[in-house]
């Protein structure tokens, strides 16, 4: 009697507003969990579908952010500055902040200029 | 020993496999949008970086409630100490939509009750745990919230009609 259409509809579409079926795999969801930490306890089974919806909306998020920048430069290909632009200009992804100041070489500079 | 041990796995091994990640990347743009490829793999980067930071939070979570085993309940609260608090409704509702999935499959002994459920049961079945979690979640204040997410299944599961009991 279960309709997988309906209810994998609704996993990925009806939440988060995606229409595709792709997923993160729990597997390596659980592998990366395990490398974070040396003392990482054990997992849930149930603990990495909570990450990998996670992961979705954040993927979203960054990626709405940094295509707004893309979109004002009028430019149609996301680049990497942009997603560099997203990060420092948004305080909730500042722990990103050590992946992209390679790519800026001013770090110092974005580091005083970020206000609340 | 498992025989991954055996291989000297480093810290950077685990990641987030390409093709799935830009698959999901692009649905989140319009059609004609290209993504860089250094861009996308500093995106898929930031999602690892981001699971490190969640698990690293949980585990204390977990720890702090003195639990052995990282739960659910610990992901979404590390969520919202580290401010992705907006995050939680969704992420709990996916959590909850897989375990409805979970216990529909299994046909056999004491889920027999909840494979026979209509849709209509297992929507109001949904939306008593709902009521339940946050009523763990907020400390035992209970409000009957009509929120997206459910409206959304509500809505979804509406015009099937080929469904029957």
């Amino acid at each position: 009697m279960r309709q997988a259409g309906v209810y994998s509809g609704i996993a990925s579409g009806g939440i988060s507003g995606r229409t595709g079926p792709h997923s993160l795999p729990l597997a390596r969801i659980k592998k990366i969990m395990k490398n974070s930490n040396d003392d990482v306890k054990m997992i849930s089974g149930e603990a990495p579908i909570v990450f990998s919806k996670a992961c979705e909306l954040f993927i979203e998020q960054l990626t709405k952010r940094s295509w707004a920048v893309a979109l004002q430069a009028k430019r149609r290909t996301l680049r990497k500055d942009d997603i560099a632009s997203a990060i420092i200009a948004t305080d909730l992804f500042d722990f990103l902040l050590n992946l992209v100041s390679d790519s800026t070489g001013h770090e110092d500079d974005c580091h005083e200029a970020i206000s609340k | 020993m498992e025989p991954m041990d055996i291989v000297g796995k480093t810290k950077e091994d685990a990641s987030l496999p390409k093709a799935t990640m830009t698959k999901i990347i692009k649905e989140m743009l319009p059609p004609d949008v290209r993504v860089a490829r250094d861009a996308q793999d500093l995106l898929i980067e930031c999602c690892v970086e981001f699971i490190n930071l969640i698990s690293s939070e949980s585990n204390e979570v977990c720890s702090k409630e003195e639990k052995k085993t990282i739960a659910p309940e610990h992901v979404l609260k590390a969520l919202e100490v580290l401010g992705f608090g907006e995050y939680m409704e969704d992420v709990y509702a996916a959590y909850e939509q897989h375990r409805l999935e979970t216990m529909d499959s299994l046909k056999g002994a004491k889920w027999s009750n909840v494979a026979e459920m209509t849709e209509e049961e297992a929507l109001a079945e949904q939306q008593r745990m709902f009521a339940e979690a946050r009523a763990r979640m907020n400390g035992g204040v209970t409000t009957p919230k009509q929120t997206d997410p459910e409206a959304t299944v509500a809505k979804q599961l509406e015009p099937e009609p080929s469904m029957n009991s």
